[in-house]
C-alpha cells in the first residue's frame, strides 16, 4: 500500500477550486485521512459537492466536540464514498465551528439522510440546534431529563 | 411514499390520523420489553395491516459511555467500550486500540496481529449465532433457539482456552495482545472448526432451506442499494443489499492482508438475503481461523505502549460482527482522551429501521427488523 | 336551625352481609392458617420454587450469560425455569444489567403487573450496585431502589453457573418460607 497522499491532495485542490472563500482549513492526518474545516454558511453547498461531483455517498457519522477553552462547539461530517471501490477506505472529516453560546447550524439531513439520528444525538448531549432537521428532539436521555447537556465539559455529574 | 412520514407522536396510544384511503389509523407501541432483544421501544402507526410509519425509540440502556471513557484512564476504559456488544467484544475492543496506537504511533508485532484477527473471527462466529437463536426466539422457532447456543459454546470453550474468560475478554491492549497461544489451541481450532461447518450444512437444510424460513422472509423488509448507502448502513445489512463494502478488504487492517477470504453479497436486500450473508460469513470465519492457526509466525506478542495518549486525532474502525464500529478520538496529552466518538455498527443500522419495516405486516415486523441485526444495547451504548 | 336526620332505620341486609363478611374474614384467615402448616404449605412451595417461570427482561449485557443459560450446555429448565415471554404469566423476574432510569420506570411498571407471588434476581454487579458504570449520569446504581430484591449475583456477566446458584438458593428460600408471605 502506498503512503502516498495524491488522492487527498487531489481532493482539497478541487474543493479550493469549487470554494475558494468557503474551505478555512484543511489538513491531511495521514494517508485516507482528511479535514476540511468550511465555513458554517457554504457548508451545505460543500456537502452536495462532495456527494454529487466527487462521490462522496456515504455518512460514516457527525461527532460534535466541544472546545471550551476555545469557546466553540466543532461538528464533524465522517463521510466516505462506497460507490467508488478504489475510494472506500478514505475518510472526509468535513468541519465546522459554531460559537459555544449561540450553537445554531444548518441541518445536512437533506444531503445524507443517514445524519438525522447523529444530529439528533448532538442535539440532546450539546444542546446544537440543527435548522431543519425533522425531528429535533431526545433521542437516548431520559423522557423527562431536565438537566443540562450531558456531554459538555463544563458538566460533571456527582458520582454517588 | 410521495411525502415524507409526518413525525410520530411519542404518547398517544390512539390515533386520530387519516390516511389516503380514509380509514383511521392506529398507533402502536411495541416495547421496550421484547422477547429477547433487549429494550427498544417501535412506536409503529398502521393502516389495518400494514405498517405506515415508524418511529424508533431507543435510548433504554443509553449509560453514557463517552462520558465514561473522558473520566478514565484509557486502559480502564477498556472493559467499558467493550460492554455495549458484549457478544462482539473484541471487535470493538479493535477499534479502541488501533485509534489509540495511531495516535500513539505504536506498531504491533505480527504474531499479536494474528492473534487479534483470531479471536476477532471466533467473535464474529459467536455474536452471528447469537443473532441466530434471538431470531429462533423471534420466529418462535425453538430449535433455531437451541442449537446455534450450543455449537456457540464451542467457541467460547476455545476463547476461554485463550482469554481465561467467556465473553468479556479485555484480550487487546495498545500494543498486541495480552495472553500467547496455549499449548494445544491449534487441533483443538482446527478440529472445532471442522465440525460446526458440518453443522452449518445442517442449518442450511432445517432452517433455511425450509418453507417455514423462506416464505416468512423472501421479500420482506426490502433495503435497496441506493438507500442503504445513503442512510449510512454498513455490514450484514449493506451487504445483503448488493453492496460488497467490507472493511477486512477494503482498508485492511491487523493479519487480513495476508489471509484468503471473500466478502458474502446477496443482490435481493431482503430479510432472506441478510440471514444468508450472515451464515456465509460464519463459513468464511472458519476457513479464516484455520489458516491463522497454521500461518502464525513466531515472535513477541506485544510492544510496550505508554498509559499515555499524546495529542493527536485518529478515525480508527474496524470490521465488526454488526457492522463498522469506529472511534474518532482527540488527545491531549494525559492518560485520558479528549473526546471519544463511538459509532457502532448497530447505531449505523438504526437509521434503516423505518426504511426495511415500511409497507410490510404487522406480523412480519420481527422478520424484518432483526434481520438488520439491530442489538439495542449497541446502538445505545 | 340545621334539619336533625330521621333516625336510620335497622337495614336487615347491610347487617346480614356485615356480619357474613366478618364470618367469611375468619374462615379465610383459619384457611391461611391450615394451608400455611406442615404438609400442605410443603407441596404449594414444591410447586412453586419447581416452576419459576421468568419474564424475558434482557436488560443490557448480561442478557447474554442470561440466554447462554438458557441454552443447550447449561440448561436452566432442569430446574424448572423456562422464558415464556408474557409477563402475565411469570413469578420471577431476573434484572439482568444496567438499568438505565429510562427503564427503571418500565420495570417497576412490569413488577407490578406480575402476579403474586413474585420473585426478584439482581443479575450483575451493575444490577446490584451500579457495577462499572456507576458514575454515569443515566443509570440507577441498582435494582433494589425500585424493587425488593430476593437473590443478589455478582459478576460481570456471571458465569451461567453462578446463575444456576442463585436460581437453587431462591428455591431454597421459597422452601423455607411461608406460603401467604407475600399476601
Amino acid at each position: 500500500m502506498s503512503l502516498s497522499h495524491e488522492r487527498e491532495d487531489d481532493i482539497i485542490r478541487k474543493l479550493k477550486e469549487n470554494f475558494p472563500s468557503g474551505i478555512k482549513e484543511t489538513n491531511v492526518i495521514r494517508r485516507a485521512r482528511l479535514e476540511v474545516t468550511v465555513a458554517s454558511e457554504k457548508i451545505k453547498d460543500v456537502a452536495i459537492f462532495l456527494r454529487d461531483k466527487l462521490g462522496f455517498d456515504h455518512p460514516n457519522g457527525v461527532s460534535a466536540v466541544d472546545y471550551n477553552r476555545e469557546n466553540r462547539f466543532e461538528i464533524v461530517y465522517h463521510i466516505s464514498s462506497i460507490g467508488i471501490k478504489e475510494m472506500r477506505d478514505l475518510v472526509l472529516d468535513l468541519k465546522e465551528s459554531v460559537p459555544r453560546n449561540a450553537p445554531k447550524v444548518g441541518s445536512l439531513v437533506s444531503v445524507w439522510s443517514g445524519v438525522e439520528n447523529y444530529e439528533r444525538e448532538s442535539f440532546e448531549m450539546f444542546g446544537i440546534t440543527f435548522d431543519g432537521h425533522p425531528r429535533l428532539e431526545k433521542l437516548f436521555l431520559t423522557d423527562n431529563w431536565d438537566g443540562p447537556p450531558p456531554l459538555r465539559k463544563d458538566i460533571r455529574f456527582p458520582t454517588d | 411514499m410521495s411525502a415524507p412520514p409526518k413525525p410520530v407522536p411519542l404518547t398517544t396510544v390512539e390515533s386520530t390520523e387519516t390516511s389516503d384511503s380514509g380509514a383511521q389509523t392506529l398507533t402502536l407501541s411495541v416495547g421496550p420489553q421484547h422477547s429477547g432483544s433487549g429494550h427498544m421501544r417501535l412506536i409503529v402507526e398502521v393502516d389495518g395491516d400494514i405498517i405506515v410509519n415508524v418511529a424508533p425509540d431507543p435510548g433504554y440502556v443509553h449509560r453514557g459511555i463517552e462520558k465514561i471513557i473522558e473520566l478514565r484512564n484509557i486502559i480502564k476504559s477498556i472493559p467499558v467500550i467493550e460492554r455495549p456488544s458484549i457478544i462482539d467484544a473484541s471487535n470493538l475492543n479493535h477499534a479502541w486500540v488501533r485509534s489509540i496506537e495511531e495516535i500513539q504511533g505504536v506498531e504491533v508485532p505480527r504474531r499479536g496481529q494474528y492473534l487479534r484477527t483470531l479471536l476477532n473471527e471466533m467473535n464474529r462466529i459467536m455474536s452471528h449465532l447469537y443473532w441466530l437463536s434471538i431470531y429462533g426466539v423471534f420466529l418462535g422457532h425453538t430449535t433455531m433457539f437451541m442449537w446455534p447456543l450450543g455449537d456457540r459454546e464451542l467457541f467460547i470453550d476455545l476463547a476461554e482456552k485463550l482469554t481465561g474468560a467467556r465473553i468479556t475478554y479485555s484480550y487487546l491492549v495498545p500494543g498486541g495482545v495480552r495472553r500467547d497461544l496455549p499449548p494445544g489451541f491449534a487441533e483443538e481450532a482446527v478440529k472445532r472448526t471442522e465440525y460446526f461447518e458440518k453443522r452449518l450444512k445442517e442449518y442450511d437444510r432445517i432452517f433455511f432451506n425450509n418453507p417455514l424460513f423462506t416464505s416468512r422472509a423472501k421479500g420482506i423488509g426490502v433495503l435497496s442499494k441506493e438507500k442503504a448507502i445513503d442512510l449510512g448502513c454498513t455490514g450484514p445489512t449493506l451487504r445483503g443489499s448488493g453492496v460488497d463494502a467490507d472493511l477486512r478488504k477494503d482498508e485492511p487492517y491487523a493479519a487480513y492482508p495476508e489471509l484468503d477470504f471473500e466478502v458474502s453479497t446477496r443482490p435481493d436486500g431482503d430479510s432472506f438475503s441478510r440471514a444468508m450473508v450472515h451464515m456465509d460469513e460464519m463459513r468464511e470465519s472458519c476457513k479464516i481461523i484455520r489458516q491463522i492457526v497454521k500461518k502464525i509466525p513466531a515472535g513477541p506478542i506485544r510492544r510496550k505502549a505508554p498509559i499515555v495518549l499524546p495529542r493527536g486525532v485518529a478515525y480508527g474502525r474496524v470490521e465488526s460482527a454488526r457492522g463498522e464500529c469506529s472511534f474518532y478520538l482527540i488527545g491531549e496529552g494525559g492518560d485520558k482522551p479528549y473526546r471519544a466518538r463511538y459509532i457502532t455498527g448497530s447505531y449505523r443500522n438504526m437509521a434503516a429501521i423505518p426504511a426495511v419495516l415500511l409497507g410490510n405486516r404487522l406480523a412480519d415486523m420481527p422478520t424484518a427488523w432483526w434481520s438488520i441485526d439491530y442489538w439495542p444495547v449497541e446502538a445505545d451504548r | 336551625m340545621p334539619a336533625q336526620r330521621p333516625a336510620q332505620e335497622e337495614d336487615p341486609v347491610a347487617t346480614l352481609a356485615e356480619g357474613l363478611s366478618i364470618w367469611v374474614g375468619k374462615l379465610s384467615d383459619l384457611v391461611k392458617k391450615v394451608v400455611d402448616t406442615g404438609p400442605i404449605r410443603n407441596v404449594i412451595n414444591w410447586a412453586r420454587m419447581y416452576s419459576l417461570w421468568p419474564v424475558n427482561i434482557t436488560t443490557a449485557c448480561c442478557s447474554a450469560e442470561f440466554g447462554a443459560a438458557s441454552g443447550a450446555r447449561h440448561d436452566l429448565e432442569r430446574f424448572g425455569v423456562l422464558p415464556i415471554g408474557s409477563l402475565r404469566q411469570s413469578d420471577l423476574i431476573v434484572i439482568e444489567g444496567t438499568i438505565t432510569k429510562k427503564m427503571a420506570k418500565r420495570l417497576r411498571m412490569i413488577y407490578d403487573q406480575m402476579a403474586l407471588p413474585r420473585y426478584v434476581i439482581a443479575m450483575g454487579d451493575c444490577a446490584m450496585s451500579g457495577g462499572l458504570f456507576h458514575d454515569s449520569y443515566s443509570i440507577v446504581n441498582g435494582a433494589h431502589e425500585f424493587v425488593p430484591v430476593d437473590v443478589y449475583v455478582p459478576g460481570c456477566p456471571p458465569r451461567p453457573e453462578a446463575l444456576e446458584q442463585a436460581i437453587i438458593m431462591l428455591q431454597e428460600k421459597i422452601r423455607r418460607s411461608k406460603v401467604y408471605e407475600q399476601g
